[in-house]
């Protein structure tokens, strides 16, 4: 018996393709409407934004936030100037708001882990002490996220941002205040140690 | 390049930003070619780790403070538009149309209900001076006409606010509050509107 009730395989990969073309429109839809009406303070919209953006903003936090309850503050305090400011934004392209609000969670992350409690774990995360990982224990192979997680505060936001956010080392290094090469020796480092860490040593 | 490549040298290939030397060693040396693959499938990794979900809404939390904040700062604004407002007003004693009573926007009292019917009526009585006022001939002049746009959208938002807080069985006291930016609102609203037909008669 055929398990697709007769369709040819080959259909599923258009309907797929369909529903992201969906999934983008609404994104888009969201954006032109939402922001007119949201630059005028109207709640309703900005309640719009914040739905269609919540989970991005909390993921970009949560990545970079060593808490839950950190990455919570954040994407509270991301909104908040979302509120204040989207009179102010001035993109119009249906990406550019996607962007300005991740710039802003970035921002407030690393405001976040500069905070002076973080120093002194950020000190033992380099060392691998933390959750009682040792680099070269044998057998004690971690998956990526893990991996993640064991960096250093700077150096998993720079990997982050700079892999996954799609970040230049300039702007990493315009956010962190920091120098351009500093961005980069982070970025090197982080990626020797989750090598390391998953067992990808030859 | 007689050494194998560094994790910088490797990411700076896969940025496509690699260096002649790196890439000419890579062509050559099957292990460090391995690593550049180690290093591209990593970062397919990280880009591929699952979005994460806010484990709470804050939406309500971000509107509050939104909302606080607004307030706080209308009320900024109001402190100089009042003290405008009242040097303009000096100008306008002796026209007949603000001597249909007094209106003290200073009303409060320890039973919010009874603040918000003082209130009310004062609302409803500004509201009709400037109907009176809205008869007289006039020109109303670049700056006056933005000023006047000003206060009428902020009018138009507290009672939009006014709206929203009787189906969120919002407190007394929020009410009275909202309220009593009206009226003071409405206040500055005749003020401006006198002060053009003051300017008339001279």
């Amino acid at each position: 018996m055929d398990p697709g009730g007769g369709r040819p395989a080959t259909q599923s990969p258009p309907i797929r393709i369909y529903l992201i073309g969906m999934t983008e429109m609404t994104l888009a839809a969201i954006d032109e409407l939402a922001i007119q009406r949201a630059k005028t303070g109207d709640l309703t919209a900005l309640e719009r934004v914040f739905r269609a953006y919540e989970t991005t903003v909390y993921t970009v936090a949560r990545r970079i936030c060593r808490t839950e309850e950190d990455a919570e503050d954040v994407l509270q305090e991301t909104f908040l100037e979302v509120c204040h400011s989207v009179r102010r934004f001035r993109g119009t392209a249906s990406g550019s708001l996607t962007a300005w609000i991740k710039r802003i969670a970035a921002s407030k992350a690393l405001m976040r882990i500069r905070a002076e409690k973080y120093r002194e774990t950020d000190d033992l995360n380099e060392e691998g002490v933390a959750a009682g990982w040792r680099d070269g224990d044998v057998g004690l192979r971690m998956d990526l996220e893990t991996a993640l997680a064991q960096l250093s505060d700077t150096a998993r936001a720079v990997v982050w941002l700079h892999d996954v956010e799609g970040y230049t080392h300039e702007e990493i290094a315009e956010l962190m205040e920091k120098t351009v090469s500093f961005s980069k020796s982070q970025l090197s480092r982080a990626h020797t140690r989750m090598r390391r860490l998953l067992g990808e040593e030859a | 390049m007689l050494r194998h490549c560094t994790m910088g040298e490797l990411l700076e290939v896969r940025d496509r930003r690699g260096s002649v030397g790196a890439r000419a060693h890579l062509e050559e040396c099957a292990a460090c070619r391995d690593e550049l693959d180690r290093l591209h499938q990593r970062t397919a990794g990280l880009r591929a780790l699952p979005s994460v979900t806010p484990p709470r809404d804050r939406w309500e939390v971000v509107r509050a403070a939104a909302v606080a904040a607004r307030r706080r700062r209308w009320n900024r604004r109001l402190t100089v538009a009042g003290l405008a407002a009242a040097a303009v007003a000096v100008l306008a004693v002796g026209l007949p149309i603000v001597s249909g009573g007094p209106v003290g926007v200073d009303v409060v009292t320890e039973d919010p209900s009874v603040e918000i019917e003082t209130l009310a009526g004062q609302s409803r009585h500004l509201e009709s001076v400037l109907v009176e006022v809205g008869r007289q001939p006039r020109v109303v002049n670049g700056m006056t006409a933005s000023v006047i746009a000003d206060l009428e959208d902020r009018i138009a938002w507290v009672d939009a606010g006014l709206e929203q807080a009787h189906t969120a069985s919002a407190t007394p006291r929020e009410m009275a509050d909202l309220w009593h930016q009206r009226v003071v609102l409405m206040n500055a609203l005749v003020n401006a509107h006198v002060r053009q037909v003051g300017y008339e008669g001279f």
